[in-house]
This record gives structure tokens, sequence and C-alpha cells, in this order.
């Protein structure tokens, strides 16, 4: 379908279009155009073949359904346009298919000004790539199990907000951008990788990161030859390592929580950056002034991360304890290390507690627990009662 | 080899282990200790890999090893202070009997600690309604079990090696510290020595021999924290967490336990010869 008109669709029954072509289902050439509530399949993969196609201003697409073998949406030198509510899949119809045939979900080159909002990406290549493009508004987006769930490529003033990303190998990947929001978003289990990680910032500068939640991550912020940029209120929990700075100088890191990681912070080559006020609950804190700050100043401490960055291969002493005894050896000399000089001794943002229907699922398991517990707790009782009073 | 000698053996085995001190002094160490770690994580989830099971692996690492070692070595060394050794030599008693039946009643008795430890853990989490995910206790319980049966394995050569229950100390407190504590130390400055290219297979090798550290990574492995030990051991890694990983796994265990009884027995065995 080619639009080169004016128009607006708008689905009033269920409409399905089916594409055998590998040219897009809808090619949209015409500004203002509107297309609301069609289901959309593209059966064709290959290069650049997509479900949607725009390369018009102030576009608008609302709650468009989409699978296909290509990518979802494509955005060509379209600017001030909108797209809301889209569901966009894979099409697993034609068997199992890898990384690299994949295409994206929403995919913007040279398209500024767009509002993307509330739109739900699953299993693509990157759920949504913007690739120098700029004033983007990134919102309210769920992204689950892609490859980067939010792309950025060269896209200065953009904001990320709100958007949630979950099992994908990165929640969000920032690069080469200047003034950035990213807010209140929220991703979490990425974690199979290898490279996984919650958010990575690689050359980025004069950026707030704030108020993100990420949790069960290989890495949480991955922060990387990145400038001035300020992290605060980010609540960094149960990730394997929750921040890792390299080579990244002159960032303001505060206010962020980090509870219940593996390791809570690594750095290196990082050393000018300013930290202070974070809680970390795995340090030892003291508060002689009740001003709620700590007087006792956290640090990171580089031992492992420096000796793997020398030998990749014993990154299989993740947290052996011997690498602990091995590291507090190395405790003297703090020259060159990253360091929290006031530790808050609160949690600076209140955590989200389970919510109800996590509780609802966990409480037969709890009785399982409590049942294998008590027949643990039998056998052991009764082995040593019956072994003390038996007799020869 | 008899069954019936051996199960005798192991019969009073048990008996002795609970009438010793050392059981019960470890069996309140372990309570309290994973008790305590508990509390100090009472707010949190227990599940996958974080920082709470982080440091719940940390507590077994260092305790179960070294109580294996202790009441393992003790127990051999016993036999020949006090002479009862001697005595079932002249008895028509198989020295693989012996062997075996030693081993099955100490691990009874370490067992039984573990069972009761865990068993308190897991009650005091459910009853206090935390949110102790049932998979990462039973895979707890089961690595645990795993350790303290490979560390047996050492504890009965150290008592055949050691020649009274002095020597087996010192011996058990070394083993335990190269095994857990300097264990990187070691490699780290062992390996440095080799060309790079030797050091991961080198590595890789090393960790199949040091029980505490392979059981160490199929735990943090099967928590799904794989890939925390970087691209390096990518395919390892997949590989193991599927069902082939816990095959490999018991297979190196059932090695390991062969290999050192097989030791054992014929030490005790040449012993026996020259009495």
């Amino acid at each position: 379908m080619h639009i080169d008109k004016r128009l607006v669709i708008e689905a009033l029954e269920q409409v399905v279009l089916v594409n055998d072509h590998p040219a897009p289902a809808i090619f949209i050439q015409a500004d203002g155009v509107v297309i609301q509530g069609i289901r959309i399949i593209q059966k064709q993969g290959g290069d650049e073949s997509t479900a949607v196609s725009v390369q018009a201003d102030g576009v608008m697409l609302k709650e468009l359904e989409i699978r296909t073998h290509g990518y979802g949406i494509q955005l060509r030198d379209a600017h001030g346009g909108a797209l809301e509510g889209n569901y966009i899949a894979w099409d697993r119809s034609q068997g199992p298919s890898t990384l690299g045939e994949k295409g994206n979900g929403i995919d913007l080159y040279k398209s500024s000004n767009n509002l993307i909002e509330q739109n739900v990406i699953v299993n693509m290549r990157d759920g949504i790539y913007l690739d120098n493009s700029k004033d983007l508004m990134i919102a309210d987006n769920r992204i689950f199990g892609s490859r980067y769930g939010i792309h950025c490529m060269y896209v200065d003033g953009t904001e990320i907000v709100g958007n949630i990303g979950e099992n994908n190998i990165t929640g969000a990947m920032i690069m080469g951008v200047r003034d950035v929001i990213v807010s209140s978003n929220s991703f979490a289990e990425q974690r199979s990788n290898v490279n996984s990680q919650g958010i990575l910032l690689y050359d980025v500068r004069d950026s707030l990161v704030e108020k993100n939640v990420l949790e069960g991550n290989r890495v949480g912020i991955y922060l990387e030859r990145s400038r001035q940029n300020e992290l605060s209120y980010n609540s960094i929990s149960r990730n394997f390592v929750g921040m890792q700075f390299v080579s990244a100088e002159d960032n303001l890191i505060h206010y962020n929580d980090f509870v219940g990681n593996v390791i809570e912070a690594e750095a290196t080559k990082s050393e000018s950056n300013q930290l202070h006020q974070n809680f970390w609950d795995m340090a030892a804190l003291l508060d002689l002034n009740d001003d709620g700050v700590s007087e006792l100043s956290y640090a990171i401490n580089p031992f492992y991360r420096n000796l793997i960055t020398r030998i990749p291969a014993f990154q299989l002493f993740f947290q052996s304890p011997g690498i602990h005894f091995l590291s507090t050896m190395a405790e003297q000399d703090r020259q060159g290390w990253t360091i929290d000089p006031s530790p808050g001794m609160k949690l600076n943002m209140p955590r989200m507690d389970l919510d109800a229907d996590a509780d609802n699922n966990s409480l037969p398991e709890g009785t399982f627990l409590i049942i294998v517990a008590s027949m643990l707790l039998l056998v052991s009782g009764l082995t040593i009662i019956y072994s003390r009073g038996s007799k020869e | 080899m008899m069954l019936s000698d051996m199960l005798l053996v192991a019969k009073k085995e048990i008996r002795i282990g609970f009438r010793n001190p050392w059981a019960y002094s470890f069996l309140i160490l372990f309570t309290v200790f994973s008790l305590s770690l508990l509390l100090i994580n009472a707010r949190y989830e227990v599940s996958g890999y974080s920082g709470v099971t982080g440091s719940m692996l940390s507590l077994i690492l260092y305790l179960l090893p070294l109580m294996s070692l202790f009441l393992g070595s003790f127990s051999l060394t016993a036999e020949k202070e006090e002479g009862s050794w001697n005595l079932l030599s002249t008895y028509p008693l198989g020295t693989s009997s012996f062997i075996l039946g030693k081993y099955i009643g100490l691990s009874v008795v370490l067992l039984t600690i573990l069972f009761f430890g865990y068993g308190v853990m897991g009650l005091a989490s459910g009853m206090a309604g935390q949110n102790f995910e049932i998979n990462t206790y039973l895979l707890f319980l089961f690595f645990s079990c795993g350790l303290v049966l490979l560390f047996l394995t050492l504890a009965l050569w150290i008592g055949s090696l050691a020649k009274n229950r002095w020597q087996a100390l010192t011996v058990s407190v070394m083993v335990w510290f190269f095994t857990v504590i300097a264990w990187p130390t070691l490699l780290i400055a062992g390996l440095g020595l080799f060309p790079y290219l030797w050091i991961k297979p080198l590595l890789t090798l090393f960790t199949l021999l040091n029980p505490a550290e392979f059981v160490r990574l199929f735990v943090v492995i099967k928590l799904g924290g794989g890939s925390v030990l970087g691209p390096e051991y990518y395919q390892w890694v997949n590989w193991i967490q599927g069902s082939s990983g816990s095959l490999l796994f018991l297979l190196l265990f059932f090695f390991w336990l062969l290999f050192s009884l097989t030791c054992v027995c014929w030490i005790w065995e040449r012993r026996r010869a020259r009495v």
C-alpha cells in the first residue's frame, strides 16, 4: 500500500493486511497521514524489508499490530511524527531465526522531533533504534527479548522516560550523545549474555540519568568514556555488578542506592568522578553527627577488575573467597581508587515492594519450603536421637 | 568385601560421631551462622545470583570444608591412636569394608549437621515469610552435600597419612587454607610464569582439581550467574547450565570419590600388610 496523499485510515473492525512481498506493507510519502488500528503481517524478510515505511513529516501511527519478518516501522527523514500504542513482534511462524536475521522494531534515521510512546516490542533485534536524529521523546514503551531495548546513536537532546525493558541483552544502549535525559526507566533481568547491561553509556556527555530501576542485570549501569554526566536517584539492586566505570571522568554520581548486588561497583581509569551520598548496603557506615551521612568513606577496590583486564581468564575467580582475601591485602594504598567520601546511611529512594501478585505466587512456595525444611530437621533429629539411644 | 561388615563399621562411626562434641559445635556454628546471614538479608528476596546468595555461598565455602576435614581426619587418626585399628586388623574385616564403612558413617554425621542447619534456616525464613525461592534453597542444599562429601574424601587422605590428631589438625588447616583462601593467590602467581595462551587451559584443569572451586562455579552458573565469568567461558557456561552440566558434575563427583577412596584403601592395605 503506497500512500502519497494526506489520508486518515482508521480500522473500525478487525482489518488484517498481509504482505507477501519484500516491499513495505504500508509506504507513506505524504505528510500528515494518520493510520490507526490495523493488523499487519509482513512475511518477507531481507535487508531493509519493513512492515511500515515512513518518509514524510507529521505522520501518526497508532495502535497498529505488526508481525514482521523484517523491520517493524522505519522512519527516514520523517519529522514531527508520533508512534503510539503499537505492538511489534517478530514473526515466529516461519521457524526460529538468529539475531542477525532480525530487524529493528522501530527504526529512525535522520528523523527528529518524533514522539514514540506506549509501544510494546517483542523479540526483535533492537527494540527502538535511533540514529542521527534529534529531540525525540521516547516514553512508556515496553521491550522484551530483544538485543538492545533502546539503542541510541548520535541523538542529541532526547528524552527516554518511563520505559520498561526485560530479558534483552542490554536494556538501553546509549552511544555518542549529548544532553540526553534517561529517567524513570526500569531495566531488569538483562543478564543472560556475557555482554549484558541494564544501561550502557558510551561516549555520553552532559546527560542526566536519574530515577531508573536496574534490577537483576549482569551490570546495572555501565559507563565508558563518558564525561560530565549526572547519575542520581537510581535504584541499583541484585545485579552481578551494580555499576561499572571504564575511563569515565568528571561525572557526578550521587544519591543512588546499591542494594544486594554481588559486587557493588567496579572502576578502572576513572579517577576524577565525584561520588557522594550514595547508599551502599555492603559498606561499613558510621554516622557520628547524626546528619544521615557516614563519616567513613566507601572505596571501590579495583584489584579484581585490574586483574581480569590483564588476563581475562581469571574471571573464573569472580567473588571467590580467596579473591576477597587478596583484594583486602591491597587496601592500604588507595591512591587512584574511586571513593565515595560520604556514603548515605539510608536508602535514597523508597524501595518498591514486591507487587501483590508476586506475593500470591510465593505463598504456596513458602509452605513448600517449610515442609521441606521440617522434613530435613526431622530426619536429622531422628538420626541424632536414634544413634545416641542405640546400644551397641 | 562384606556389606554387613561395612554397615557395622558405619553404624559404629555414626554412634561415635554423635558422641563427639565437635559434631555439635559445628552443628551450632553452622546453624547460627546461616540464621544470622538470613537475618542480615531479611529484607531481600533470596533467589538467583545476588548479594545474598553470594554471601551464603562464601559462608558455605568457608565453613563446610573445614568441618569435613576436621571430623573426617580425626576419626581416622583416632583409630590409629586408640589402637582399635590394630585390633580390627587381626579380625577378618576387609580394609575396603572398613574404609567405606568409615566414609558412609562420617557422611551420615556430616549430612545430619547440614540437614539440621538447612532445616532451621528454611523453617525460620518460611515462618518469617521471607521470599526464599525453593529452587535456590534446594540447589544450596545439594551443593553443600556435594562439597561435604568431596572434602570428606580429602579428610580420609589426611587421616590416613597423618600419624596423630595434631598432625591431622595441622594438615587439615593447611589444606583448607590452600583450597579455599589462598587458591586464587597461588594460581595467579603460578600461572603468571606460563605463556599467556596456556593460562586458560591450565586454570580450567586446576579448577577441576579443587572441589571448593568447581562446586562454587557450578552453583554460580546454576544460579544463573554464568555471564559474570565473561566471554572466555561462554560456551562452557551455556553447556553447564543445561542438563549435561549436571551430568558432568555427577561424573566429576563420582570420579573424585572413587579415586580418593581407592587410594585411601590402598594406603591402609599397605599399612596392614606391614603390621
